[in-house]
């Protein structure tokens, strides 16, 4: 008996090995390879802050060779891992985000490490999350996570912190659990996902509203106690109709149908089509990510004839469903979807590499928060060119319309944020 | 102890033995090492709600019963526990309400399913239901997802020390109760045979109930933990950790129809064993969206080994 079970601890004990073996292959990349043969050793901040000389002269040399080969020497970089602490683990969003941050990150002589936050943005999950995959090389995290930012920031005082793809209520609206955050000079600020300010959302949906000519709409929203934002948004977005229906003729008003439906994190249900006010809107204003959360019941009521045939959608989200791509624009269903561009990450990046290398810019003052721009889908070309190229599309670093020179090159923090606020993250830049 | 019994005590250490062997010998080879004071320290951070809830339930997985509303439990007394200590500025009163709601659920728990002659499973379900949905009551109330200590000094619960002073202390009265006393004798005779036990004189409801109330008192006391590991709440907290305790169980070698394999260690064991694969995993390079798999593969694996085959079959 024994005997046996030696010899089952044995074979559990190879096949555990191999399976971690095989796995632990998985995990070290062709890439991270090659920035740690190239990075050697890591230095601190601190340290780095002292050779804040030599990393000036070898940035400017830094050429398409250099950018292949990585590693510190690449551009002075700090080197080291930078860990994003993600809000989402799958989708052509966080592909394309993760691709051209392993691409700036290789040029700038860092590794990029993903770990995934906790799904309901938990602060002890969070921090777990963090705690669990914190290496010694780790200098910096993105942070498109807030919950728990304070708790993982008094962990690591070490390390710089930068917000991507989040407003970071938790630090900056009012009575925010780690509003400490907003002064803790290693905290570096946040690039939000569109509009932070509600009221600009509304506005935003009621202008697309008006252009298309909708007359009679619903509204859809996250709850309030989660995205406060999406709430006034909705309140923005009466407001304004309001406003609008006071001057417009009769026949030119607009119905906002009763109050808004809240979505608990869970896709719209069917049964909301069985409210005979929701059979015949013309328009859902989905503030939540409608093309996930909203899409999928309205296309089925549609197709199913219960609702009205010509209702449509505006919303925001992107997912890489060729169905679904087809039905923006033109007579589709989603007559406009807004989707943030993904160069935005570059930002964050661009912020911790400058405060690893103690080169912050001068007029850096002070963390804050800023809107980022929107890539406004509301036609098939639309699409197509975001698709085909954009970042965000193709998933390809090449394509991203800021690149790595572009972004080391910012003089300033206002030639910095600058470049996140040009053109050339529009739909329109794309076009051309 | 029979040879059976005893190679199923080898196995389950096993499981851990060779997690601590695999984390010893390969993150030196990433340049990573567990036995960092910090790592250590995230282990034991990793580890302690788990385990206390794992001791505790070892009751009640002893009768061959579980009990699913450990994570509502948990989100509920966290959340009463940091809102009354904002508002008293000190964590008791939270503690003692939590401690009184964790009494009634488990008389609640433990007593209807005998007295309705329904599973087990039913009342921990509606309470999961239930406490699931006083949570999300208490934060649209209060417009937030979560909530965080502002008066209350709880840096004493981060401590590793503390931690590790206290599951000792919870192991060793569990221990004590669950080896030397009626109460766990009667639990492991009743999940051994439900029948022959109460033919032999066992009141059920009364033995089920203190079990379960044991259990809940132990939850109340991984709570605080819970709560201290950020000195905040949120909506979310609690979720899914019906099932880490499950794991953690099974990992240690538990027996699901409870009876007489049931042990503590099983408790201790599994929750070292799934944290050391938490803390241990991304130090040997396994990315991060690879760890649910290499867990489920090693939780297989170790399962395998530990569980009882009859029949060529796998355990009950």
């Amino acid at each position: 008996m024994k005997k046996k079970l030696v010899k089952k601890l044995l074979a559990g004990a190879l096949a555990g090995a191999m399976a971690l073996g095989m796995l632990a292959g998985c995990g070290g990349a062709g890439t991270d390879s090659k920035d740690q043969e190239n990075s050697g050793e890591q230095n601190s901040p601190e340290e780095n802050k002292d050779e804040e000389s030599q990393g000036d002269t070898k940035e400017d040399g830094s050429g398409e060779t250099d950018q292949a080969k990585g590693g510190a020497e690449g551009n002075g970089g700090a080197g080291g891992t930078i860990m994003w602490l993600s809000n989402l683990s799958s989708g052509i969003q966080y592909e394309a985000a993760k691709a051209y941050a392993e691409s700036l990150c290789e040029a700038w002589g860092y590794k990029f490490q993903v770990v995934y936050g906790d799904s309901f943005n938990d602060p002890a999950g969070n921090l777990s999350v963090v705690q669990n995959a914190m290496t010694d090389d780790v200098v910096g995290i993105v942070a498109s996570q807030d919950g728990g930012l304070q708790n993982i920031m008094e962990e690591y005082p070490e390390l710089y912190v930068a917000g991507y793809n989040t407003d970071m209520n938790n630090v900056y609206g009012e009575g925010g659990s780690s509003a400490a955050c907003a002064t803790n000079e290693k905290f570096l600020g946040t690039i939000a996902d569109g509009h932070i300010d509600g009221a600009d959302l509304g506005k935003q949906m009621f202008d697309m509203v008006l252009e298309k000519g909708y007359k009679k709409v619903s509204t859809i929203v996250f709850p309030a106690y989660a995205y406060p934002n999406l709430t006034a948004g909705d309140a923005s977005f009466r407001a304004a109709v309001e406003e609008y229906n006071k001057s417009a003729a009769e026949g030119d008003q607009i119905e906002v149908v009763g109050e808004a439906k809240v979505l608990e994190f869970a896709p719209l249900e069917d049964s909301y089509f069985l409210d005979s006010a929701n059979q015949d809107l013309d328009c859902i204003v989905a503030l939540c990510a409608g093309v996930q959360f909203v899409y999928p019941a309205l296309k089925s009521a549609v197709d199913g004839g219960t609702c009205s045939a010509d209702t449509k959608m505006i919303t925001s989200g992107f997912e890489e469903d060729s169905a679904i791509l087809a039905d923006i624009g033109g007579d589709g269903i989603i007559q406009a979807v807004t989707v943030s561009p993904v160069e935005n990450i570059g930002w964050s990046l661009t912020m911790l590499d400058k405060a690893l290398k103690g080169e912050l810019y001068s007029d850096y003052s002070a963390s804050e928060r800023f809107d980022s721009l929107e890539y406004v889908m509301d036609s098939p070309e639309d699409v197509t060119n975001v698709m085909e190229k954009a970042l965000n599309g193709t998933k390809d670093p090449a394509m991203a319309q800021i690149t790595a020179e572009e972004l080391q090159g910012a003089a300033s923090y206002a030639d910095l944020k600058a470049l996140f606020m040009s053109e050339q993250l529009t739909v329109e830049a794309l076009a051309k | 102890m029979n040879g059976t019994t005893k190679n199923k005590n080898l196995a389950a250490y096993g499981g851990l033995l060779l997690c601590i062997l695999v984390f010893s010998v390969v993150p030196p080879v990433f340049g990573q090492s567990i036995w960092t004071g910090a790592k250590l320290s995230t282990l034991m951070s990793d580890v302690i709600v788990t385990a206390l809830m794992a001791v505790g339930a070892v009751f009640v997985y002893s009768l061959g019963n579980m009990d699913i509303s450990i994570g509502g439990q948990v989100g509920v007394y966290a959340t009463l526990m940091v809102l009354l200590g904002n508002k008293t500025g000190s964590l008791a009163a939270g503690i003692a309400l939590s401690l009184a709601a964790a009494v009634l659920i488990g008389v609640i728990n433990g007593a209807t399913g005998e007295i309705l002659k329904i599973h087990p499973i039913i009342p921990s379900l509606v309470f999961m239901m239930v406490l699931n949905g006083i949570r999300s009551i208490i934060y649209t109330k209060l417009g937030s997802r979560n909530v965080s200590l502002s008066s209350v000094d709880y840096s004493l619960l981060k401590q590793p020390w503390f931690m590790a002073v206290v599951l000792l202390g919870e192991v060793l009265v569990i221990t004590f109760l669950f080896r030397y006393t009626r109460l766990g004798k009667n639990a492991k005779a009743i999940g051994a045979n439900s029948v022959v036990a109460a033919q032999s004189g066992i009141n059920l409801i009364q033995y089920k109930a203190l079990a379960y109330v044991i259990m809940g008192l132990c939850v109340v006391l991984a709570s605080v933990f819970q709560m201290g590991y950020t000195g905040s709440a949120s909506d979310a907290t609690g979720t899914g950790f019906e099932m880490n305790v499950m794991v953690a169980l099974i990992l240690g070698g538990m027996p699901l129809s409870g009876g007489m394999g049931a042990k503590v260690s099983c408790a201790i064991i599994g929750a070292f064993t799934y944290s050391l694969l938490d803390v241990g995993l991304p130090l040997i390079g396994v990315p991060n969206n690879m760890t649910f798999l290499v867990k489920a593969v090693i939780f297989i694996l170790v399962v395998l080994i530990t569980c009882r085959k009859r029949g060529g079959t796998l355990p009950r």
